[in-house]
């Protein structure tokens, strides 16, 4: 079950990149970088999982040797990069508002002053 | 006490020789030659050879007219004394012969860096006059440098390579274990792989002192000068000067790349007539120096007066493609066979 | 374990910077206290750092800070860590440096910026983005730091949204930047799955004896991650537009740190993580895309007419010697490589603030504009011709010694190896070195030297704490230059030492003879650092030399009457034109050769290199995208086939 997780994170970040590299909306760039971050995300998870392992919760005392539990480590990174991923649309998106305005297109052929 | 007499020995050495003086006397005087030699190739009599002499003083007594719409004062004036005093340090960094007056103070790609001062000098004074013309010759100048330092590079790569292969290190970029390969081996040029190098470093000359056919930067007939238009007086003196050293300063180059051997033939001469001590050194010195001068002639004719003499000004595109082709395929030669140890 | 009190210097450094961009979010509003706190956080960062120089530099300690001293425990290391060799704190002073200047110059700059406070917010952020990177001893505290720096960085392109392309330049930054962010975190966790560790540490001792096909995507991944922050080839068109469009204070920061921070994870990856730089196909990747960029900015450069945008190009070129030269794998590579680095950050900083200082006064960088300010901006030009000589390598300016070094260690590499391929590193480097050279003779031509336009009449120099800013870097420039023994033994060679000595790394992380317990016989021995340099070079004598010589001719020529008439013309123009500019004969008039046709000789002859590239950087952001995935699946190809 595990290798499909892999298999679909892999998926999701190569959509995300074949996104980027593919669409000319700007908006549609953004969707594409939140989309390889997911599955990232995904990635994460899936490396933290353990089959049959409780949520890694515990008060003093309560952990022994023979707990078993999901490695809280990926849980933990997967939280950072959530926010991450969510500051990076939200970012972004204030820039494609801002480049609307000025270039009055969000298209990525137009928006090409820089270059050579 | 002794390092007041080091002090004047090393002030002897910059002021005197193989410093000022003595680069202005040679300088000049091999420019003189250079003019003469031209004219009689084209069967004109010539100005006499002390010409660059009358020349540059009467320069020295003309008013200097400083442009009103000179960028920067200070730099328009002070570029040609930066220039001459680079090229002069520079010329008391290339050994003659086994004698060098600093030595271990420099090295061959430092020699290749400080070659590019004087161009430089020329660039920014030309630059501060404000003259259209001198943007123009700018342009030139410094298509012209990078033409050059690429076979300049590969010249000197191969230098280092074969010498150092020799002794033992594997590669040197020092000067001294240059002359010193080349006392033992004899010059440098008798060895097969490195005769290309050494034609090419020959192309290099006129192209490194702005001399015919590669002098599109100063063009007179078409922009003035270029990057002299403005200058008038003490300061084109000076350039001239300038121009008259860096001719005797590449010429002296070569022959320490390449003819380094001469030099032990001088000591032995030296041995032979029964000196000793201090005395052996200084005959060997001036002896050198006489021996270098007269190999800077002939080089001079052959690279700069010969050339002046039978071909036309090249276009600054032609010179770039002639350089980074021709020159820069002769010294490849070189430095492939010095690579596999031929 | 012993806490002496400078242990604790390091998590210091980085929390004077950020505790100051929040001070800074509270009380921003009051002018002279915002100012205050910049300083003062900056200067603290600095400080700390400079009083880590005798212990971690001099007598070699590695500071292992444990985050609530949470020390490993059986062998495995949970707690967060910081740890400070001797590189981290070489490129930790650095940034320290360049964040301290960069801040002494905005106070001025900025001052007719509105939302200030969010400005040094922002740039409190990536000093400590950047000083955490690389104090830091975690690899997933690296990534949190490469998402804050990125983030600042981003945000402080599009800080002057009005400039033109502001807003696209921190667009397409976002994108690859975010990009390449992703590959470090997806990096991060594949050799998390394979070690179950993020301490540099561990995973040093662990990696290199148990490679495998997940750990080789990985090193890709991270490689490729850290490209983009060092904005090497493919990336390097992100680095023109950021720098094009940031104000000019932060442009010292992206090339001079963020591009640092880049070279460094290269470094920290290739030599401590993986150890795979004894390999020669490893070598060859990092001395290939390090030549690759030298050459391909460097034209690109020449045929920019945007100030900024050139000298972001050259920024580029020149990361292309220090990876070039931290790829060979000798002790003098590292070393050259590293003095260039610091070298890379001091002249283009200087660089950047005077073309900030140029765009401070007369509104514009271009250089089709601009002309003759030398006349109206005296320190400016004197500031920037000092920045000029020492990127294009002329004596005895720093960029000239590490350059020299940089050859030097190039050419051993080939004879060494007899590999023919350094051979023309060697050459490349060499060329495009005199082609640095030539393109800042057109910017000094056309906009400092030349003909003054008549709208500039009117400009004045720039106030004298952003000449006092460029002045330090002036300073320092002369001084790394003038004495580089110093700087090789008390600073690059100790830096260098450490690249060497993993071992000593990983033990001072997780206590002594781990290393060699779980490596076994693989763990790398602790090597000393000798090289032997093939040539000399002794800048102060030459300097020495130089100045008699000068003063010699100038004592000559003054006495012979050298300047005896002033410019000052008689008050109406005289009639005769004597101090007119030559014109042919014919009416003066503005005639200022233009940047983009200067070395048109050049131009010429390469005119198909120079459209194929012009067309190639097309500036739509999914051709940048492209190449970036491009590099990323040529690169783990690459990898997979030759580990």
């Amino acid at each position: 079950m595990i290798m499909f997780n892999y298999i679909a994170s892999f998926f999701l970040i190569v959509l995300g990149f074949y996104t980027i590299v593919t669409k000319t909306n700007l908006v549609k760039t953004v969707i594409g970088l939140s989309i390889a971050d997911y599955g990232v995300n995904l990635l994460i998870i899936s490396i933290g999982f353990n089959p049959g392992g409780t949520a890694p919760i515990f008060t003093w005392g309560e952990l022994n040797p023979a707990s078993f539990f999901v490695d809280p480590i990926p849980q933990a990174l997967t939280l950072t990069s959530i926010v991450i991923g969510a500051c990076v649309t939200a970012m972004s998106l204030s820039l494609v508002m801002k480049l609307r305005e000025q270039y009055g297109t969000i298209d990525t052929r137009e928006i090409r002053r820089l270059r050579g | 006490m002794s390092i007041v007499l080091s002090a004047v020995q090393y002030l002897g050495y910059v002021l005197i020789f193989p410093g000022f003086l003595f680069c202005f006397l040679a300088g000049l005087l091999l420019c003189g030659i250079d003019r003469k030699m031209v004219a009689k190739m084209q069967k004109r009599v010539g100005p006499p050879v002390l010409q660059p002499f009358y020349d540059f003083f009467k320069l020295c007594g003309k008013e200097t007219i400083v442009p009103a719409a000179a960028s920067s004062k200070t730099v328009f004036l002070m570029a040609p004394l930066v220039g001459l005093a680079a090229l002069v340090v520079l010329q008391l960094f290339i050994p003659i012969f086994q004698f060098t007056a600093f030595s271990g103070m420099a090295d061959i790609i430092v020699i290749l860096y400080l070659l590019l001062i004087p161009a430089l000098a020329t660039i920014l004074g030309g630059a501060a006059s404000g003259s259209p013309y001198a943007g123009v010759g700018l342009s030139r100048e410094m298509v012209t440098i990078i033409s050059c330092e690429l076979p300049l590079v590969l010249i000197l790569l191969a230098v280092g390579k074969v010498v150092g292969s020799a002794s033992g290190t594997g590669l040197t970029f020092s000067f001294s274990a240059i002359m010193a390969y080349q006392a033992e081996h004899g010059s440098l040029i008798l060895k097969a792989s490195m005769i290309p190098a050494a034609v090419a470093m020959l192309m290099v000359i006129p192209g490194e002192t702005g001399n015919h056919p590669f002098d599109a930067a100063e063009a007179e007939t078409e922009i003035c000068e270029g990057l002299l238009a403005e200058y008038s007086g003490p300061p084109l003196g000076v350039y001239k000067l300038s121009h008259a050293i860096k001719m005797l300063t590449l010429t002296s180059l070569f022959v320490a790349l390449f003819l380094g051997g001469i030099g032990s033939g001088i000591e032995k001469l030296v041995l032979l007539c029964g000196l000793s001590g201090a005395a052996a050194g200084a005959v060997t010195v001036i002896l050198g120096a006489i021996v270098l001068f007269l190999l800077c002639v002939v080089l001079t004719v052959v690279c700069i007066s010969f050339a002046h003499a039978v071909t036309a000004r090249l276009k600054i595109e032609q010179i770039f493609k002639f350089y980074w082709t021709a020159v820069s395929g002769l010294a490849l030669i070189s430095l492939v066979l010095a690579w596999y140890g031929l | 374990m012993s806490t002496a009190l400078y242990q604790h210097f390091p998590i210091f450094a980085i929390m004077a910077l950020f505790l100051g961009a929040f001070l800074i979010v509270l009380f921003g509003n009051i002018k002279p206290l915002r100012h205050a706190i910049a300083l003062l956080a900056v200067t603290a960062s600095l400080g700390f750092l400079i009083a880590l120089v005798k212990p971690v530099m001099l007598n070699g300690e590695i500071i292992a800070y444990w985050m609530g001293a949470r020390a490993p425990a059986g062998g495995y290391a949970i707690g967060i860590a910081l740890e400070v060799d001797a590189l981290s704190l070489f490129f930790g002073l650095l940034i320290a440096t360049a964040v301290f200047v960069s801040c002494v110059y905005s106070i001025q700059y900025m001052r007719h910026d509105d939302n200030v406070s969010q400005y040094y917010t922002l740039f409190l952020m990536l000093a400590g983005g950047v000083m955490g990177l690389v104090l830091s001893g975690d690899l997933f505290n690296m990534f949190i730091m490469v998402e804050i720096l990125t983030f600042a960085a981003v945000a402080l392109t599009a800080f002057r949204n009005t400039v033109n392309g502001a807003l696209e330049a921190a667009f397409k930054y976002l994108v690859v930047g975010c990009m390449g962010s992703t590959c470090i975190l997806a990096g991060t966790i594949m050799l998390y799955a394979q070690a179950h560790t993020l301490n540099f540490a561990q995973l040093s001792a662990f990696i290199p004896g148990n490679m495998n096909t997940a750990t080789v995507v990985a090193f890709a991944l991270l490689y490729i991650g850290f490209s983009t922050k060092a904005f090497i080839v493919p990336f390097h068109p992100l680095a023109a537009d950021a720098h094009g469009a940031a104000p000019a204070s932060i442009s010292v920061l992206i090339s001079g740190v963020l591009t640092k921070s880049g070279i460094y994870g290269i470094i920290r990856l290739s030599y401590f993580l993986f150890q795979t730089m004894e390999l020669g196909t490893m070598q060859f990747l990092l001395v290939f895309m390090g030549s690759v960029s030298m050459f391909v900015c460097v034209t690109m450069a020449l045929a920019q007419h945007d100030f900024k945008r050139l000298l972001a190009f050259h920024s580029i070129s020149q990361i292309g010697y220090v990876l070039t030269a931290v790829g060979l794998c000798t002790a003098m590579g590292i070393s050259s490589g590293l003095y260039h680095a610091m070298n890379h950050t001091l002249f283009k900083g200087l660089l950047f603030l005077a073309a900030g200082a140029v765009l401070h006064e007369t509104g514009t960088t271009d250089l089709g504009k601009l002309g003759g300010l030398s006349k109206k901006m005296p320190w400016t030009t004197a500031l920037f011709l000092v920045g000029a000589f020492s990127i294009s390598g002329i004596p005895p300016f720093n960029g000239f010694a590490s350059k020299w070094m940089v050859y030097q260690s190039i050419y051993q590499k080939a004879v060494e190896s007899g590999n023919i391929g350094f051979l023309f590193v060697t050459i490349i480097a060499l060329v495009t070195s005199v082609l640095t050279l030539a393109s800042f003779v057109k910017v000094s031509q056309s906009v400092f030297f030349g003909q003054l336009p008549k709208e500039y009449e009117n400009v004045k120099e720039v106030p004298w704490g952003m000449r006092l800013a460029m002045g330090l870097f002036a300073v320092l420039c002369i001084v790394t230059g003038l004495f580089p023994n110093a700087v090789t033994t008390y600073l690059t060679q100790p830096a260098a030492a450490a690249v060497f000595n993993v071992a000593n790394y990983i033990n001072a992380m997780m206590g002594s003879g781990y290393a060699e317990s779980v490596m076994g016989a693989a763990a790398p021995a602790a090597q000393a650092v000798t090289f032997v340099e093939v040539g000399v070079w002794q800048p102060v004598s030459w300097l020495l030399i130089l100045i008699i010589a000068l003063l010699a001719i100038t004592i000559v020529a003054i006495a012979g009457q050298y300047d005896r008439v002033s410019e000052k013309a008689p008050a109406p123009a005289p009639v005769d034109g004597k101090y007119d500019l030559f014109f042919g004969g014919e009416q003066s008039v503005y005639s200022q050769v233009g940047g983009e046709d200067l070395f048109w000789g050049f131009k010429h002859n390469w005119r198909g290199y120079f459209s194929f590239m012009h067309e190639l950087h097309s500036g739509i952001v999914n051709d940048y995208a492209l190449w970036a995935v491009v590099a990323l699946a040529l690169t783990t190809l690459y990898m997979l086939i030759v580990f």
